[in-house]
């Protein structure tokens, strides 16, 4: 569904608007009556937390139950794909199920991962994987914490479970001699929390395979019999959000078996490079681990390998010319493997005519890690930056032709010293110069110091009159190097976007996604880009977006899981309106001469009480990022931000900027109800602190070159 | 329901009087527990067998004369010097301080400073540092040549100032008056080309000595001139058995009445050379007619040789207990223990051993003691992830019977994530690369090398640079930060490995103590050449070290002792079978289960726990089996198993075993197990975990509340059989006995046993209790004093 909508969440339009507006009453009269408590990071956000089951067979109906947080009512279950499609289940007097959908899978819906979001008064929730598979699918309601009563499991079946805590589920299937089963258990790659062990054993407990990666058991059946299959959290833990699906499929003895896709980490974003095509990879040539075999290859080329067995080595020669410059490519780690791949390369300098020496080596080049473009954040305490790395292990660097010869490449994996899997592969990529970006974008969190991470597991729900930043960050390819700006379409009605310009050399950009304080309720499935020159031509790269797998209530204790989102849906929601929009006064653009001072003529509207009487913003856009922050006044409907250009020192031309900062509001979570109460209420509201980010709209300058003396 | 010790009254004390009264077995348990616990201490209860060793000339009661070589007349005479009249500062003084005790640890030898400014190097490892110290610091006031007994070295050396290691040189010894002349020619280096101490000798090295008996050995110096010189007197003297042969400061030495192989280490100037004496019993033995394997071929060799006779072979009902607690760390449970005792297959023994080294239970008690070695601690709740995923990376490797140098391999050379790759969580847990070299010398090659960070081995070759040629394995193990707090990303880091021996400042490239290992490449992680050291077939401390530590696990004293120090001058006390068990252990390509495999199936480790007079007082030899107290995640183990209860540990599922327990921290939540002594997974040593007795754990199995309520678990033991009319109290003692014991009842046991389930009783108010209710009670006393039995805590 790409077209902007409406929803029938419209009937509670007119309502949302009072929400706020009633709260400073309603917070006047609990504030003596309600006792402090802890502070909240970031305003309720519709998330989808699970569905049970959560996937279906192409071409069937299933009914899903939901689960989520701020997801009711949930209205719709939309898809990322229009091959399935959801309606409320309705019981006998056709009113709704909560929480309860029948979904249809077209026949011809593409297997693999797509994913879910419910559509709720606040807006278009956070994503969900929902997996559409060949194989016939089963759920298991009950627990089967015990060997003597096992689940019974059908080959060619995916069973849907949640893992009970502090136990191991147990499943049983037939399987006769010789029979050939993979068994996969899929759960971090569908959204779970679940890391799982699968352990296959004989019926008197004696284990034979065990799996603790979560890859797929491969197993041939020793005898005709029954076997156990023992499924459990590496420490234990279970719940709700412990989903998996345990598929068991038959393969003939020559095939090769295929995991499941799953979702990919934010590294992947900046694989493939576009002129990479998967088929034209040469296979590398075995033996090729030591000097003395070394493969002769001629760039450019693309290769495809593996690095295996234990402490390989591949080493390939080829002749270059003083001057050439070739860029390196290694896809590995970002292919989803546990590799980090390392690139040599040795000029090799021939003895002398009469020596009989051996050629001596001279390192040219030593390649390992994509670093990422920003600062990568631990999950410490104090949130001190996006926890997102866009970097990778896998290899991306340049290599200069110092001298005519001969040139030796060595591609090792870092982590392979001791490691027998040859699944873990790779693609090296040699080639000329192709500059190039990809962009990667996830919503912008802010410093705090507070472990709760729920606030990153964002969707585009927008309050109106809320202005949503999405942080955008690029990865340069092959000396690529220009200005990046950024652009987003396909907006639902009363949403508007502007993008603070990647400045040229750099790698950071922000995107502000804005509704209208009138913006209806909606969504719809926007499109985020980013524009550049490269060689004379205009490029558009698609921008990504990133989320957190599941919300994190306490970093210290979990750790964050960020992962690729298969779309960027931006709604509207029609419970809530923004409790502070900070906006130009006027939309026009404002002229300013190049070292005076810049007047931002600023409004405040406030639809809610604040836990004290300032905000402090910082400028973002580039150039003027270096600006002291400033305080505001709650208070004041208006106020003057006045930026000094000369201390900046920027430069004349067109920009766009923002104020940023954070609040913390008095949020009532029975808001929505109370909102009925449009006349005075008689008793107090409980309230609860939230501090959450706040950032203008954007203002745009324009600053003349200063007029001579 | 009366849980409390204090309500069980009378009749329960009398229960136990006589439940254990009538446990011939554990009674005779206790007498050998307490006689062995007395022997080790030293207390006596040494039974001399006088009966003189075949071949052995003299009578050992009377003066004592040796079989070994004759003594020789001293080459120098103790109170010479090498090199002429002029005493030589290193060869002659260094050793006085030495042998004073001036160069210790603990004295001016201490780190940070020495003792009062006065710093010298331990053990005299650095002459030169010494003489500079000695002369020249402090404005030369410790030396007056002018009077030399005005000396301050000599006025605290003889206690004439005060002086806080008290007096160390009497004035009219030959050592002061070596003193006191070098200080009176002027306190001189000495000559540089002067003789270099090359070598140490011993004389005799080794010989048969007779119980009781006593003799001087000699210490040889060996000069690069080929001189010798008698430093006897100056040598320092260690017994590794002080029970069985004591030493004296000057060499004189003295063998008790146990039986059996002891060694006396003799430390001159840095070298080291070791006396060995071998104490028969006296007992004609005759050579065992059908030896099972390698094992039985030269320990009961070596049984032989000592004149001390070997144990029968134990009965089924104490093999299958042993071999159940010793590979699986468990009870058997009543139907595997009827099964075997109703078993007549010859091959019983054999089957039962392969059963169980086939099942998790194997491969959770190994994990157990191997992480524990391996130092997976909690340290931060964070931790947990990494601790389980090494405890089942252990696990699995060792239930799929991962060869024992890929484990090890895996570990040494772990490259990765913690989730992706287990063994990586080591290097979470230690960080530094001196710790890691020190850790992986000791655990896997069973060389302690700590002292080599500092100073020259005080007992063993190893020397500074060998420590940071070990070190330099280490060098190139690249860590990027995670997400996780603490935890790292490993990799190999590009470059030459190398590491600087902080002393001399010279980089050293990666040697394996002393094993030159070839030149390594930028690009090759050296610690994969490390691994391929160890588990080469030629490697000599590899393959023993872990072979005498699953010795120990399985006969409670290692071939050598502690089984994690290995050297020269600790001698092993049977080096025919440590190095025969040694070569099988490689050819079998490292393979653990086979190892356990010949050890259990021998006849040497089935021998009874029995003993008699010829050799009760074998501590060393193995001439019957030795018993050990349960280890505390064992006995938990065992007495949820008795009771029909379990412990619940946190974040595991309910029925976890304590011995499948992945890291330390439960101990602090399981009184239990701190009692009863469970590393804390702190040291690479097995040290850590106490197996000694306590009044503590007397107390917690008498009393303690958990152990109350195991007694009384709803759907216990207790309660089923009290429960079902089926079960006759005739049965009932037979299951509680198998389960306890893996044995049934004598028939005086059964008969007291079913008396007292049949015994009334009342409530607390005097009412009595009905038939179900009172049985249910009875059971659980007859549990708790089985469980209070020497029979149940000890593995027999």
């Amino acid at each position: 569904m790409n077209e902007p909508m409406t929803n029938s969440l419209g009937r509670l339009a007119r309502l949302r608007a009072m929400v706020w507006l009633v709260m400073p009453c309603l917070a006047c009269l609990s504030i003596n009556s309600v006792p402090a408590r802890a502070q909240s990071v970031g305003l309720p956000a519709p998330r989808l937390l699970a569905t049970f089951p959560m996937g279906g067979q192409a071409g069937s109906e299933v009914e899903i139950t939901i689960r989520g947080e701020s997801i009711d009512p949930a209205s719709e279950l939309v898809f990322s794909n229009d091959g399935i499609r959801a309606v409320a289940k309705r019981d006998e007097k056709g009113n709704a199920v909560p929480n309860t959908f029948l979904v249809s899978i077209a026949e011809d819906c593409p297997t693999g991962i797509h994913e879910a979001r419910v559509l709720t008064s606040l807006g278009l929730s956070t994503p969900r994987v929902f997996t559409v598979g060949h194989l016939r699918e089963t759920t298991q309601t009950e627990s089967s914490t015990s060997p003597e009563s096992p689940h019974p499991l059908a080959i060619d079946s995916v069973c849907n479970a949640v893992m009970p805590v502090r136990a191991i589920n147990h499943y049983r299937f037939t399987a006769s001699e010789g029979q050939r089963i993979f068994i996969e258990c899929a759960a971090r790659r569908i959204d779970s929390k679940l890391r799982p062990v699968v352990i296959l054993s004989d019926t008197l407990g004696r284990d034979l395979l065990v799996e603790r990666t979560g890859d797929p058991l491969d197993f041939t059946a020793p005898a005709d019999g029954d076997y156990l299959i023992k499924v459990h959290e590496l420490t234990f833990q279970g719940g709700a959000d412990f989903f998996y699906r345990l598929a068991l499929s038959e393969l003939s003895d020559e095939a090769k078996p295929v995991p499941d896709a799953g979702t990919v980490a934010v590294s992947a974003a900046s694989w493939p490079p576009e002129s990479f095509t998967p088929g034209d990879s040469s296979p590398e040539t075995e033996p090729n681990d030591q000097a003395t075999e070394a493969q002769t290859i001629t760039p450019p080329c693309q290769l495809a390998g593996t690095f295996f067995p234990a402490a390989d080595v591949d080493v390939f020669e080829f002749t270059a010319k003083k001057g050439q410059t070739w860029w390196i490519e290694v896809g590995s780690q970002r292919l989803g493997l546990p590799t980090d791949p390392s690139v040599l390369v040795q000029r090799v300098v021939p003895p002398l005519p009469e020596s009989k020496q051996q050629p001596t080596l001279v390192d040219v080049a030593l390649l390992s890690d994509i670093p990422s473009p920003v600062k990568v954040s631990g999950n410490n305490y104090a949130y001190d930056g996006p926890p997102y790395n866009v970097g990778s292990s896998d290899v991306l660097g340049k290599l200069e032709i110092p001298e005519d010869g001969l040139y030796r490449l060595e591609l090792s994996d870092l982590f392979g010293g001791t490691r027998q899997d040859p699944r873990n592969r790779y693609h090296l990529v040699i080639r000329q110069a192709s500059p190039d970006f990809v962009l990667v974008a996830w919503a912008m969190h802010m410093e705090l110091r507070n472990g709760d991470r729920n606030a990153l597991s964002k969707p585009i729900a927008l309050r109106p009159g809320a202005t949503m930043p999405l942080e955008v960050v690029a990865i340069r390819r092959d000396g690529f190097d220009g200005a990046i700006e950024l652009s987003m379409d396909l907006l639902p009605p009363g949403v508007t976007a502007d993008g603070l310009t990647i400045p040229a050399g750099q790698s950071r950009g922000v995107m502000l996604v804005t509704a209208d304080a009138e913006a209806p309720p909606g969504w719809s499935r926007a499109r985020l880009v980013g524009r550049s020159e490269i060689d004379g031509k205009p490029v558009t790269r698609t921008c990504r977006l990133a989320s957190m797998a599941w919300p994190v209530k306490d970093a210290w204790a979990e750790i964050p899981h960020p992962r690729l989102l298969a779309d960027v849906p931006v709604s509207v929601g029609s419970a809530e309106i923004a409790p502070l929009t900070v906006q130009p006064r006027s939309p026009e653009t404002i002229q300013v001469q190049e070292g005076q001072s810049l007047t931002l003529p600023v409004d405040l509207i406030r639809r809610s009480e604040f836990s004290g009487t300032k905000i402090r913003l910082e400028v973002m856009g580039h150039g003027f990022e270096k600006h002291p922050k400033i305080d505001l006044d709650l208070n004041q409907d208006s106020a003057d931000v006045v930026l000094d250009l000369a201390k900046l020192k920027v430069a004349p031309g067109q920009y766009k900027i923002a104020l940023c900062g954070s609040v913390v509001a008095k949020y009532s979570p029975q808001a929505i109800a109370l909102s009925d109460l449009v006349d005075a209420p008689t008793k107090p509201v409980p309230t609860k602190d939230i501090v959450d980010i706040v950032v203008s709209r954007p203002f745009t300058i324009e600053v003349q070159p200063a007029k001579k003396p | 329901m009366r849980d409390d010790l204090s309500c069980r009254g009378p009749l329960l004390r009398a229960a136990l009087r006589r439940v254990v009264g009538l446990l011939p077995m554990t009674i005779r348990l206790l007498k050998i527990r307490l006689s062995t616990i007395a022997r080790s201490r030293g207390l006596g209860l040494m039974i001399g067998l006088l009966v003189t060793a075949p071949g052995l000339a003299g009578d050992v009661t009377g003066q004592p004369e040796f079989q070994g070589q004759p003594e020789r007349p001293s080459p120098v005479g103790p109170s010479e010097q090498i090199d002429g009249d002029t005493p030589h500062f290193t060869n002659d003084i260094v050793p006085i301080l030495t042998k004073a005790g001036c160069n210790t640890g603990v004295c001016h030898a201490k780190a940070g400073g020495g003792q009062n400014g006065f710093q010298l190097s331990l053990l005299g490892f650095e002459p030169d540092e010494d003489y500079d110290h000695l002369v020249r610091e402090g404005r030369g006031r410790r030396l007056s040549p002018a009077a030399p007994d005005q000396s301050l070295l000599l006025l605290k050396a003889t206690g004439r100032r005060p002086h806080g290691g008290g007096v160390r040189i009497e004035p009219d010894s030959i050592h002061y008056r070596q003193l006191h002349d070098w200080i009176a020619a002027g306190a001189p280096r000495g000559a540089a080309d002067a003789p270099r101490l090359m070598s140490l000798e011993v004389q005799p090295p080794d010989e048969v000595l007779a119980k009781g008996a006593s003799r001087q050995i000699r210490a040889i110096a060996h000069y690069s001139n080929d001189s010798e010189r008698d430093v006897t007197s100056l040598a320092l003297y260690e017994s590794n058995q002080p029970a069985m042969l004591e030493t004296s400061d000057s060499g004189r030495i003295d063998a008790s009445d146990i039986p059996g192989k002891a060694a006396i280490m003799v430390r001159y100037q840095g070298h080291v050379a070791v006396y060995n004496a071998a104490i028969p019993a006296g007992a004609t033995v005759a050579p065992l007619a059908d030896p099972e394997n390698v094992v039985d071929r030269f320990l009961f060799a070596n049984l032989g040789k000592l004149g001390i006779p070997a144990a029968s072979v134990c009965n089924d009902a104490t093999f299958l207990r042993r071999a159940t607690l010793d590979i699986a760390g468990r009870l058997p449970t009543v139907a595997e223990a009827e099964s075997f005792l109703s078993s007549d297959d010859p091959e019983r023994r054999r089957k039962r051993i392969d059963a169980l080294l086939d099942s998790p239970d194997y491969a959770d008690f190994f994990a157990n003691k191997w992480t524990a070695l391996l130092k997976n601690r909690r340290d931060d709740r964070s931790d947990i992830t990494s601790n389980f995923a090494f405890h089942a990376w252990v696990r699995d490797s060792l239930l799929a019977n991962q060869p024992y140098d890929q484990i090890v391999r895996q570990l040494l050379a772990a490259t990765g994530t913690v989730i992706g790759n287990p063994p990586v969580a080591w290097y979470k847990r230690v960080k530094d690369p001196k710790q890691q070299i020190e850790d992986v010398a000791q655990l896997f090659l069973g060389v302690r090398m700590q002292c080599a960070q500092c100073h020259h081995h005080p007992f063993e070759r190893w020397s500074q640079d060998d420590y940071y040629s070990l070190a330099a394995f280490f060098s190139q193990v690249g860590r990027k930060p995670t997400a996780v707090r603490g935890e790292d990303l490993i990799f190999h880091e590009r470059g030459i490995a190398q590491t600087q021996n902080v002393k001399s400042g010279q980089w050293l490239r990666p040697a394996a103590l002393g094993t030159d290992v070839g030149e390594i490449p930028a690009g090759e992680d050296p610690r994969l050449r490390l691994a391929d050291w160890m588990s080469s077939a030629d490697n000599p401390f590899f393959a023993k070290a872990l072979v005498n530590r699953y010795w120990k696990h399985f006969f409670s004293i290692g071939l050598i002792e502690p089984e994690d120090d290995i050297r020269d001058t600790n001698p092993p006390t049977n080096p025919e079978l440590l190095q025969a068990l040694e070569q099988e252990f490689i050819a079998s390509g490292f393979d653990l289960k086979q190892l356990i495999r010949v050890i259990t199936t021998s006849r040497s480790y089935q021998l009874s726990s029995h003993t008699n007079e010829l050799n009760r007082s074998d501590r060393q030899n193995y001439s019957h089996h030795y018993p050990t107290r349960l280890q505390a995640e064992v006995l938990l183990d065992a007495i949820d198993q008795l009771t029909g209860a379990r412990t619940d540990f946190a974040n595991l599922p309910i029925g976890t075993r304590a011995v499948a327990l992945p890291d330390n921290s439960y101990n602090r939540s399981s009184p239990f197990l701190k009692v009863f002594g469970r590393p804390d997974s702190s040291s690479v040593c097995e040290c850590e975990r106490v197996q000694s007795a306590s009044l503590a754990q007397s107390l917690h199995l008498l009393s303690a509340s958990d152990i109350q309520n195991k007694l009384a678990f709803p759907g216990g033991r207790a309660e089923r059989l009290s429960q079902s009319d089926g079960v006759s109290p005739e049965n009932a003692v037979a299951e509680l006995y198998l389960a306890a014991f893996g044995r049934y009842p004598s028939p005086s046991e059964n008969d007291l046993a079913v008396h007292y389930l049949l015994e009334p009783r009342n409530d607390s108010d005097g009412k009595p209790l009905g038939t179900r209710e009172a049985r249910k009670q009875n059971l659980q006393d007859l549990i708790w004093a089985l469980i209070n039995t020497k029979e149940f805590m000890f593995n027999h």
